[in-house]
Parts: structure tokens; sequence; C-alpha cells
């Protein structure tokens, strides 16, 4: 208390002060009427009282209202605040005075921030609203409480139409992904960044997009900003350039042409290709003067584009898959389908299509209702306002057309998807032209073949026939022998015998002789129906000891002397011991046959880097050149009596060790010299 | 009696062949190919040969140049089981080309009448 109040004070009790001196004093009391004096005193102090305590009360009330409305202005950010002047008298005008002066002093803090802010405020919005992204802030319920002006351009909303509403009502959710990753980060409030999203509004303007999804938390409650960038054009760019390399690779990889034709419409109208609502594609045949619908991709209704999109958006299939599992969603779109490939042009006509086809140059028709050169028939098969008519051209021959349209979002074409178009058109013509070179070099091999096939055929008949011919001649001589003797028996049994001997030499003949029948059968029976090989680790050189032991009695008999050189290092090799020998075995036989007696046949095995080798050589005659070529072939003898067999069982157990058997003469002296070679184990 | 030459390399075939026509009263030399044959003829005349043509050592073919070469009017008679020798000239110098079958009276019909014409 200061002290002036402290002298007002004094002032206003110093009358009660001197009174209570006068009726403290003794004489007071010595008044008859000092009692009535002193109650009526009391009754004035009591009423004095009484006037304090309302004045005081009243001046609190009143205090307190005006903090209260001090405190709420505060709250509002407000620290100077007027009509302060009243309580400058008051019992309180010290403390408002002091929280005036702490206002007065916040106003002046606040009010250069709030220019900072103000400044910054204004940057921020200024970014937001123009960036090339788009901004959306979605509160608690989903609902879009901001956008920025780029947003809006891009999806057509004006700023009215899309506050409060809801995101799924700006757009047709078709991407599970988006929406799990809404309700993903608005419950744990991590950042989420979904890449390459395709958004389509509900005005039909569809993007891919990659979108940033953050939560912030304004006023207590969480609010989600999406931040969108669109990759649409990026995308189609580096999708197009996948295609083209994907598509030729598909074509390497011999695919059906159908699934060519399918994977080039369904780059067409793949979001991130050149996203088109629908293509169709024509391709001529110069046989009928017509363009043929071969192939159509695309949606029958909006419902159908929307599920479409969908089931894309969801999974991230490349074009190769979607050539190698072509049809993908041919469930989808079958009428379009149908319709298309039922429809046939005539190039002889004027219209708009062969225009495009025989001028080699793309058309764009903005208004099809109102441009005069499109004519009934194909408005009424195209049924849409705009559509581009892109010819497909190899070389300076058209091939065909592409046709694509935007039918069901009624996005405008742009010139950039034209040109993509177009570029891409060319690309498509050039390897559907190479698949068509590719395929008639593929008919011209396959009738190569074919005609190898009847050459192989008819070899392998005559080969049949030279077989009956070969075993007509073999068994011809003994046929003839064993008739002859069956006649002799019927002869000698019409006379009377002493003794059946003659008739037991008669039929000891045939005897003898059927079983050569049986063997030459058996023979050419071996070679047509070789038994199944028996690989066992053997010894080559035990191959060759074991043959020529065999033949030994005959070596002696024919007077035909045999060396053996046989390696010592050579490793055992997985082969049918029985059958090496029945090579080693016709081989020393032709030797001997053609070895005079005196001469010699020479054997030796050795290595020779990776192969083991076999030689056989003789000291006969030699082989005419002419002959080296066709010893081994079935049937091919020089002998007066054979089969023609030996060496062509030679070469075939040979290959089936995936060895090597040749001939030829000897340059040391004469001969000839069969060489066999085995691969060596590795 | 007429002396004839057998030149075949079957051995079953040529000893048939010779024990029926030495019982048709031949006298039969046999010889197992064509050089044999060609040194038969050399140191002992005969009637008739008849001529095998697939043999070993020397075939029939040549055997018959050979044994023309040396007598030129001594028949001969190709016997073989195949035909298509008819197509090599070298056959039709002989005087009968007879296919062999089981059945020998056709050759020995041949022999007969060859003899006969030759006898005139």
């Amino acid at each position: 208390m200061n002290g002036k109040n402290l002298l007002i004070n004094l002032l206003f009790y110093l009358p009660d002060a001197a009174l209570a001196v006068v009726v403290l004093s003794s004489e007071f009391w010595d008044d008859p009427h000092a009692i009535q004096i002193f109650l009526v005193y009391l009754l004035y102090l009591f009423l004095r009282i009484i006037i304090h305590v309302y004045f005081y009360f009243s001046q609190i009330v009143q205090s307190k209202n005006y903090i209260i409305k001090l405190i709420a202005s505060f709250t509002k950010g407000k620290y100077a605040v007027a009509g302060r002047e009243g309580f400058s008298n008051s019992l309180f005008s010290d403390v408002i005075s002091n929280i005036f002066e702490a206002g007065r002093y916040f106003e002046n803090l606040v009010g250069t921030q709030n220019d900072e802010i103000e400044k910054f405020r204004e940057l921020y919005y200024n970014i937001v609203l123009t960036a090339n992204s788009y901004f959306l802030v979605l509160d608690s319920k989903n609902e879009i409480i901001f956008s920025n002006k780029s947003f809006n351009s891009a999806f057509n909303f004006t700023n009215d139409e899309l506050m409060q509403m809801r995101f799924s009502d700006a757009f047709y959710i078709t991407a599970g992904r988006l929406i799990d990753a809404i309700e993903n980060v608005r419950v744990h409030g991590e950042s989420i960044i979904l890449r390459q999203v395709r958004l389509l509004s509900r005005k039909k303007i569809s993007i891919i997009a990659d979108i940033k999804i953050s939560r912030i938390t304004v006023q207590g409650e969480y609010q989600l900003i999406l931040v969108i960038d669109d990759i649409t054009s990026k995308c189609r760019k580096d999708y197009q350039i996948s295609l083209i390399s994907q598509i030729s690779e598909s074509i390497q990889k011999d695919s059906e042409i159908d699934r060519i034709l399918f994977g080039i419409l369904t780059s067409v109208t793949s979001g991130s290709g050149l996203g088109f609502n629908r293509a169709m594609l024509f391709l001529h045949n110069p046989e009928t003067h017509k363009l043929y619908g071969k192939i159509a991709v695309g949606p029958d209704s909006f419902e159908e584009a929307i599920q479409i999109w969908g089931s894309v958006q969801n999974d991230d299939r490349t074009l190769l898959q979607s050539i190698e599992a072509p049809f993908i969603n041919l469930n989808k779109g079958i009428n379009f389908y149908r319709q298309v490939t039922e429809k046939s042009f005539s190039v002889d006509e004027d219209t708009i299509f062969t225009r495009a086809f025989h001028e080699r140059k793309s058309i764009h028709i903005y208004d099809s209702y109102n441009d005069p050169r499109v004519n009934e028939e194909i408005r009424k098969f195209m049924d849409v306002a705009e559509f581009v008519i892109v010819p497909l051209s190899a070389g300076n021959k058209s091939i065909g057309l592409v046709i694509a349209d935007n039918k069901y979002n009624k996005a405008p074409i742009y010139n950039d998807h034209l040109e993509l178009l177009s570029i891409f058109a060319v690309q498509a013509a050039l390897s559907l032209d190479s698949f068509n070179s590719l395929d008639s070099v593929k008919q011209q091999m396959e009738k190569i073949q074919s005609r190898q096939d009847a050459i192989v055929e008819s070899e392998k008949m005559a080969a049949v026939g030279r077989i009956a011919a070969h075993i007509a001649h073999e068994i011809r001589n003994p046929l003839v022998t064993v008739g002859g003797y069956a006649r002799r028996i019927l002869q000698l049994l019409k006379k009377p015998m002493k003794t059946t001997e003659p008739v037991e030499k008669c039929a000891n003949v045939i005897l003898q002789e059927s079983e050569r029948l049986e063997k030459i059968l058996s023979n050419v029976m071996d070679f047509s129906r070789p038994s199944p090989l028996i690989k066992e680790y053997n010894s080559l050189n035990d191959v060759v000891t074991d043959t020529c032991s065999l033949l030994n009695n005959v070596f002696q008999e024919k007077k035909i002397s045999v060396t053996l050189n046989l390696s010592k290092k050579l490793p055992l090799v997985k082969s049918d011991f029985n059958q090496l020998k029945q090579v080693i075995l016709n081989l020393i036989q032709n030797a001997m046959d053609v070895t005079p007696a005196g001469g010699e046949i020479n054997i030796e095995t050795s290595r020779e880097s990776d192969k083991l080798v076999i030689r056989v050589r003789d000291t006969g005659s030699g082989i005419d050149e002419d002959n080296l070529a066709k010893i081994f072939e079935p049937f091919f003898t020089s002998k007066v009596t054979g089969v023609g067999l030996g060496l062509a069982v030679c070469k075939k157990i040979i290959s089936d060790h995936n060895g090597d058997i040749y001939v030829r003469n000897r340059e040391d002296r004469q001969g000839a010299e069969f060489t066999i070679e085995l691969p060596a184990p590795t | 009696m007429h002396k004839i030459l057998l030149v075949e390399d079957e051995q079953h075939q040529r000893e048939l062949y010779a024990t029926e026509l030495e019982e048709e009263g031949y006298e039969v030399e046999q010889a197992g190919n064509g050089k044999e044959a060609v040194e038969k003829v050399k140191t002992s005349k005969y009637d008739l040969v008849i001529l095998d043509i697939r043999m070993p050592e020397m075939d029939g073919i040549e055997a018959l140049g050979k044994i023309l070469s040396r007598d030129k009017k001594i028949p001969i008679i190709i016997h073989t089981a195949y035909s298509n020798y008819k197509s090599n000239f070298m056959t039709w110098t002989a005087d009968a080309y007879v296919t062999k079958t089981t059945n020998i009276e056709e050759l020995k019909n041949k022999i007969t009448e060859i003899l006969a014409s030759r006898a005139r």
C-alpha cells in the first residue's frame, strides 16, 4: 500500500479514532444519555461496515469479469485490450495496470513475430499452392480440407467442390494398397511412399503417381498430407523403351504372332505405356485387298475399365509376362474383341482408314460426329468422338493400322500421345515385319525339312528295299539247296533202299542250310534291332586280346601273322565289352578276307590327347578311293559273299559309344587302316 | 559218256548236282571256284561246263572268259541263283542261262538239248 492510500485511509478513519478516545474516557459514561449515544454510534459503525463491504465486493466482481475478458482475449492472441480506463481508481488498478503492461509487452513481441510468421506462411502457401506436386490434406474423416492449385487444375476440380469432399468421392478407389497405406499412416503415424499408383479421378482423369502420405497432428486431431508426384510421362517413356526391347525379344523367342500382336496392343493401352482406353489392330491382306481386324484390347464398358485398371494396378506384371501369359483380360472386353475381329474394311474404298493406310500418315479425328472425313460406317463402328489412326508400315509398304481412343475416360488425346503412338507403331511394324520374314523363313525351313524328311523316308524305304533284296539274295542259295535236297529225299524214297544213309545225309544238309538261313536272318535282325548297351569300365587291350585269342586257329590256318602294339597306360573306358569285341572281330575278319597268306594284321592301342585309339591295319589290297566314303554304309560290300553289314554294325556300335570310326589306305605300304576313336574318360 | 565240269562254290549243291548228273550217266568233275575250273580246263577236255557266277577267288564271269579264250567251242551253261547276271553281256557268250531252282530237271533238259545239238 502506497503513502497516498495510507493518508486517505488515515483521514477516513480519524473521526472514528477520535470518537473511540471520547468513548473510552470515564467522563463520557457519566452522561445519562451515554448509553443511547453509544448505541447510535454502534449503529453508525455497523452501517459503514455494510457500505464498505458492498463497495469492495462490487469492485471485486467487476475486476474479476474484466480479468476473465482479458484472459479470453489473451488466449486469442490479443494482448492490447481497450477499456481499462474505468479501473484507474479501483482497488485493483495497480494489478490491472501491471497486467496491461505485460499485455502490451507481449503485444509488441507477438506483433513482430507475427510479421515473420505471416511472411513464412505466405511463402509456404505459395510453394504448396503452386508446386508441381499435388498436395492434399485429409482430416480425420478422410475429407479433403486442403488442396493446392496444381491438384485442382490437374484433376479439374474447383476448390469449393473439393472442400469437405471425401477422398473416395474424389477418386475411384481401385488400388487396395492406397487405402491400406492411408489407414496405416493414420494409425501408426509412419510416413509411407507408394510407387506408381494409378489414380483415376471421378472426373475420369487418370495419372500414374508416386504418393507420399504423412501424418500431422493439428489441435489434437490427426490429419494426413498426401504429396502426389505425377510420373505418368516418365513412366510412359521408360515403359515404352523397355516395351520395344521386350517385344523384339519376344519375337526372337519364337512367340506366336497373336501373342506379339496382343503384346503390342496391351502396351498401347497399358497405363504406363500409352494409356489409351482402347486399341485395335488391323492387318492388310494383299490377296483380298482388305484390312482385317486382327486383335483388340480394351474394356466393353466404363465399369469394366475400372476393374481392369484396378487389376493391372494390383500386380506389377511386366509386358513380357503379359505377352507370355496372353489374353489376361480377355474375359474383359470380349464384345469389343469380337466386334473388331469380325470387322474388315476394303482398302479400295476411300475412307479415313484407307487414307491413313495408303498415305502412311497418322490421322487425328477430334470430333467424328461432325467430321466430314469420317463416314457413317466408321462413325458407327468407333462410336467415339475423338480417336487416332496410325499406320503400321514396314519399309515402303503399309502392313496395317493401329486405331486408339479414350472412349471411356474421354481424356483428350494430346499430340505427344500421338507421337509416341506413331513411334511405337513404327517399332511394332518392324517387329511384325521381321516376324513375318522370320515366319516365311521358318516356313521355307519347314518345307525344306519336310522335303528332307521325305528324302530320309525314301532312303529308309530304299534301305528296306536293299535289305529285302539283300536277304533275298543271301537266302536264295541256301533255299535252293534245301529244296534240292528235299526233292532228293523224295526221289530216294521212291526206290527201295538198302540203307537210310543217303536220306540222312540229305536231311543233314537241309539242317545245315537251315541253320545258315537262320544266321543270315539273325545277322540282319541284330543290325536293325540292336540290344541295349551294357556299359561297364573295360580295358580296350582286353577287348583286343580276347578277340584275337578267339581267332588264333583261323590265323594259323590262313597263315596270317598278327602283331599287337598295346599301350600299357590306357585308362578303363565305360563301354559294352561284347559290342566292342564285335567291332574288333568284324574288323579282323575283314582284314583276313583281304589279306593273302603270309600277310600281316597289326593292331595298336594308344592314347592321343583326349581320345583312346584302336588301329587295325592289314596288308591287303587297300580300298578303292571311291569306296572309302561308302564303306560304312549298310549293305555295302566288295566281297563276292558277305552281307555288307559288318562295318555298318561297327559304325553303329562306335557311335553308340560317342566315338568315331574311319578308314584310310596306308601310306607306308599297301593295305587299309581302320581307326577307332573313343573319348577318354575325364 | 559225256564229261561235264561242274563249277559251284556251294558244296552241298555241288554234291547234289554231281550225284544226280552221275545218275543220268554223265561223268562229272567238280570245281569249287572259277580258278579251279580254269585250271581243270587247261588239263582236261570236257564236253560241257556248268558254271556258277558268284564264287570266291574267281567268279563265273571271269572264268567264262578264260575258258572261252582257251576253247571257243566248249558248251557252257550258266547256272546261278540270280537272274540279274543276264544283263552282263559276257553271259551272252554262254550257250544257256539257267536260274537255279529246287527242281534240277530244267538243268538236265538243257544239258541233253545242248549235247544233242552239238552231236549233230
